[in-house]
């Protein structure tokens, strides 16, 4: 930056800044898709979001990769059920999807974690003492609607299995609050001793955990997705009518190669049809051919979906599941099946939609928030800088004109989206934007009390408020940047935003500010160089006593000397 | 005040000041204490459930929306308001966390009762908003925010020291502190709810609260060049100096940032209800008012203080005070008291006798002012 006025030349930096705006909106127009407008997030344009937030079993921080590979089965789950410009982001330990429009109730329970596993059945009790007996698997009681065994977009918390440890949380606390409850839930109801070989004790294990399970409708289950495979499990299944005891886990899910959901006419209900990988088809083998006459139970979440009756050794790597499923429960779990277990539990944080209606009342909203803002710090302006008003008026717009491009660009590069605390924070910036005009312009009013006219005021105002725009911006893009870098949820939007006005906001007053207010202090027309015009006139008349003052009281001293 | 010369002396009664603030930080950490926060439900965890107040068979009423939502799950929401106003006029019901079968259900007896008008002027069950909050996000989010604050705080101070310096960092790092608990106190006193947004807002605030405490040093620090080389004033004066000389700008700064806050906050208001640009403009609407306080009446005086622990400081301050009474006795041969007629005559004598010399220019440049004269940051050095 030139250090006087002697040496700037205001046209080139102008210049050079219609330069830079050409040359973006060049790059909006006629790059892409070419349509000048951001990309909008759903809460400014209607649309479905579910946070999914990760849990690991022992409450510690779940690893990149898993994070990653969550991410990439739930964007696989999401294909699947086909609703276009989805998008799955990781935010943190979260997995954010994004679903446009108006289909995305489905996306809410994509966040099940589905992981599968066999155990072999040890011993099973009906829940309630009035509830049937019949064989476990084929024809369970529906005590509760269907939904209840979906953990949904509602959360953990809520339409999870009903299953309570002894003294554990109330249900309304989610097991990802902590490890305890999941470790106190494990202490009982995975007891090694359930299965091991000392009767006595392996019997009092089971009444004990037994008794701890209520199997009550609509409690959360804290150990929901994070059993240990290695143990034995006590639980729920068959929605909530029946109590199991199982044994270690032994074949998982992984082993899965295919599902399809069907209807099996002989039995007149929905089912799920499983291929398996090569080895998970021969343990599947040997299994049923050793155990034929007895249980086995498909886990799915900790919670029992069926536990058919093996009747005889199933070879050849596909297997049935059959439970109490509606068409859309078969659907839902060999979709879920199909695409993947995923190696972390999720609790859905937040799941939101947002109508079109809504969506479209908040971007009008901010829009005319956004106008109001900048119009009032345009009458404002003018009312107290006058001329130079006009300048920050000018400047501002050029402000707005960049960061509009730049939204657009980097909505088309990047995918950032805007959504309503990226619009606030473009709101605030205005203000933060003014603030360095108005940082240059008392400098400049300083210069003038001084006793300096208006000419010979600016390159000295400039070169000292430089220094205080430049350290007062810095620590405003410092706040921002630690923000989007650290936050989570809406805090990006708002952050980005933030950050970006700011930087943006150097470069006009470097480029446009600084070079309109050389170019009208050096010009010889007397309307433009009057300072009244300038909102200087007062401080001006000031300066001008002072410098009086001073040369008098010189003056005096001199005489006394 | 407008051209800047206004002399309020801030300094000299920061005693004054620092009691003031040390009972409004009292005031909100008792508040916080004893009355809390009123929580918003991502903290509390709950569904929300939003529809536009009009509908197929004209204006929906509160007690139809109730009544819809009970015949739906067999219990009324926890809390019904309408927001908004006019074609963008909403009702917000909030419950207990429900599951995605529920809010279904919920959904789909509105739209059979009510048929609320979506974007397209039909009635959809699309028009219905729906978001249901699991109570560990809000924790989650401001889990994130204290992170966020801590990184922020030390980059901060690592900023200023090196821009600055070490005093100037403690006093900035103090009175954001301050702007901190007081905007979280405000925040619990008058029942204002918190949500995520909130949080947010409040790191924001610190930008700017920093922003301007830069704003004002960067004047301190302009004004303090040389000073322990000179014996003209002492440090507090020129921070006094520095402080009056920034006040308009300061409160045109802050003038300037409130303006789109409160088109913000009214604008949303008016026609969305409560929400993230509502929560996001006020929590900065005051965090603003009192960050631009702290950097003025705070901040400075801290630093003052802090500076004044320096021994050269001190000696220079004492220096100043020696000049003085010696440049005082030299001019009216003792203390100049205004209430005797016989000295202010003669000082009227003097001041005419200066009028008359006026016309004579001056023979050197080097001339000492006098002690009332306004600093001129130009001055040359002296020793």
């Amino acid at each position: 930056m030139a250090p006087s006025a002697g040496h700037l030349r205001p046209g080139r930096y102008l210049a050079f800044f219609a330069l830079l705006v050409v040359a973006l909106y060049a790059l909006v127009f006629f790059t892409g898709d070419g349509k000048p407008t951001p990309k909008l997030g759903i809460d400014l344009q209607g649309g479905t979001r579910v946070t999914l937030t990760a849990r690991t079993p022992d409450g510690g921080q779940p690893t990149r990769d898993q994070l990653n590979q969550a991410r990439q089965i739930i964007e696989t789950r999401v294909n699947g059920i086909g609703v276009g410009g989805t998008n799955v982001v990781l935010d943190g330990n979260n997995v954010v999807i994004t679903v446009p429009g108006e289909q995305g109730d489905q996306a809410k329970n994509l966040g099940r974690t589905a992981k599968l596993g066999f155990r072999e059945v040890i011993t099973s009790q009906p829940n309630t003492p009035a509830g049937p007996q019949g064989q476990p698997g084929t024809s369970p009681s529906p005590s509760a609607p269907p939904a209840t065994g979906q953990p949904g977009g509602g959360g953990g918390a809520e339409g999870a299995p009903a299953q309570q440890p002894p003294g554990s949380a109330p249900p309304s606390s989610s097991a990802g609050d902590g490890q305890t409850p999941v470790e106190q839930a494990r202490k009982v109801r995975q007891n090694p001793d359930l299965t091991g070989s000392d009767q006595a004790k392996a019997q009092a294990a089971q009444q004990a955990a037994l008794a701890a399970l209520t199997c009550a409708p609509n409690a959360a289950d804290p150990l929901e997705g994070n059993d240990l495979p290695n143990q034995p499990l006590v639980t729920c299944g068959d929605k909530d009518a029946t109590k199991y005891v199982l044994g270690p886990e032994f074949l998982p899910g992984t082993e899965i190669s295919d599902a399809n959901s069907g209807y099996d006419q002989q039995r007149g209900q929905w089912v799920v049809d499983l291929t398996f990988k090569g080895a998970g088809g021969k343990t599947w083998g040997d299994f049923t051919s050793s155990h034929v006459g007895k249980q086995a139970a498909f886990v799915l979440d900790t919670d029992v979906v069926s536990a058919p009756t093996i009747q005889g050794a199933i070879l050849g790597g596909n297997t049935q599941i059959t439970g109490q499923f509606t068409q859309g429960d078969a659907k839902n779990l060999a979709d879920i099946l199909k695409y993947g277990s995923l190696p972390l539990s999720f609790d859905s944080s937040d799941a939101t939609t947002v109508s079109a209606t809504l969506g479209l009342a908040s971007l009008e909203a901010g829009l005319i928030a956004g106008a109001v803002g900048l119009i009032v710090v345009f009458i404002y302006c003018l009312f107290y800088y006058r001329l130079l008003g006009i300048l920050t008026i000018w400047s501002l717009a050029m402000a707005e004109l960049l960061v509009y491009a730049v939204l657009v660009l980097l909505g088309r590069w990047i995918g950032y989206t805007l959504d309503l605390a990226g619009v606030a924070g473009l709101i605030i910036a205005i203000g933060i934007t003014a603030d360095s005009f108005v940082i240059y312009f008392e400098r400049l009013k300083d210069e003038i009390r001084e006793g300096r006219t208006f000419r010979s005021a600016v390159p000295r105002g400039w070169t000292r408020a430089r220094r205080t725009i430049l350290a007062s911006d810095a620590v405003s893009f410092l706040a921002a940047a630690i923000l989007y870098i650290i936050a989570v949820g809406d805090v990006q939007g708002f952050a980005f935003t933030l950050g970006m006005s700011t930087l943006l906001d150097l470069v006009v007053v470097y480029l446009v500010t600084h070079p309109l207010v050389a170019m009208v202090s050096t010009a010889r027309s007397k309307f433009l160089s009057n300072p009244r015009n300038l909102g200087l006139g007062s401080v001006q008349r000031m300066g001008a006593q002072r410098k009086a003052a001073r040369s008098a009281a010189r003056r005096t001293n001199v005489k006394e000397a | 005040m407008y051209v800047g010369t206004g002399a309020l002396d801030i300094i000299g009664v920061r005693k004054r000041w620092y009691l003031a603030f040390a009972l409004l930080v009292l005031v909100c950490l008792g508040s916080m204490i004893f009355r809390g926060f009123h929580l918003g439900i991502e903290f509390e965890g709950g569904t929300q459930i939003q529809l536009p107040a009009r509908g197929a068979q004209g204006e929906i009423t509160q007690s139809q929306v109730i009544g819809s939502f009970q015949k739906a799950l067999g219990e009324q929401p926890a809390e019904t308001q309408q927001v908004g106003a006019g074609a963008s006029a909403t009702f917000q019901l909030r419950s207990e966390a429900l599951d995605a079968a529920s809010v279904e259900k919920v959904k789909k007896q509105l739209f059979t009762d009510l048929a609320p008008i979506g974007s397209n002027g039909q009635p959809s069950e699309r028009a219905i908003s729906d978001s249901a909050v699991s109570a560990s996000w809000g924790g989650e989010i401001s889990r994130q925010a204290l992170i966020a604050l801590g990184v922020f705080l030390v980059a901060v101070v690592i900023f200023l020291a090196i821009y600055f310096d070490t005093r100037m960092a403690a006093a900035a790092l103090i009175s954001l502190l301050h702007d901190i608990l007081v905007t979280a106190g405000l925040y619990s006193l008058v029942g204002f709810e918190v949500t995520p947004a909130t949080v947010i807002g409040l790191l924001t605030i610190l930008g700017f609260s920093l922003y301007d405490t830069v704003v004002v040093f960067d004047k301190v620090r302009e004004n303090t060049r040389g000073l322990l080389g000179l014996s003209r004033r002492t440090y507090g004066e020129a921070a006094n100096l520095a402080l009056n000389q920034t006040l308009m700008r300061s409160f045109n700064t802050a003038f300037i940032a409130l303006l789109p806050i409160l088109g913000l906050l009214i604008v949303g208001s008016i026609l969305l209800g409560s929400g993230t640009l509502q929560d996001l403009a006020l929590v900065q609407l005051i965090g603003t008012l009192v960050g631009v306080l702290s950097s003025v009446a705070l901040a400075t005086p801290l630093l003052v203080d802090f500076k004044m622990r320096d021994p050269k400081y001190r000696q220079q301050a004492e220096r100043v005070r020696a000049r003085r009474a010696k440049a005082a006795s030299r001019e009216t041969g003792g203390d100049f008291d205004a209430n005797d007629d016989d000295q202010l005559a003669a000082e009227l004598r003097k001041e005419k006798a200066y009028a008359a010399a006026a016309g004579v220019p001056a023979r050197t440049p080097k001339a000492r002012p006098r002690p009332s004269a306004k600093p001129r940051p130009s001055a040359k050095k002296k020793r």
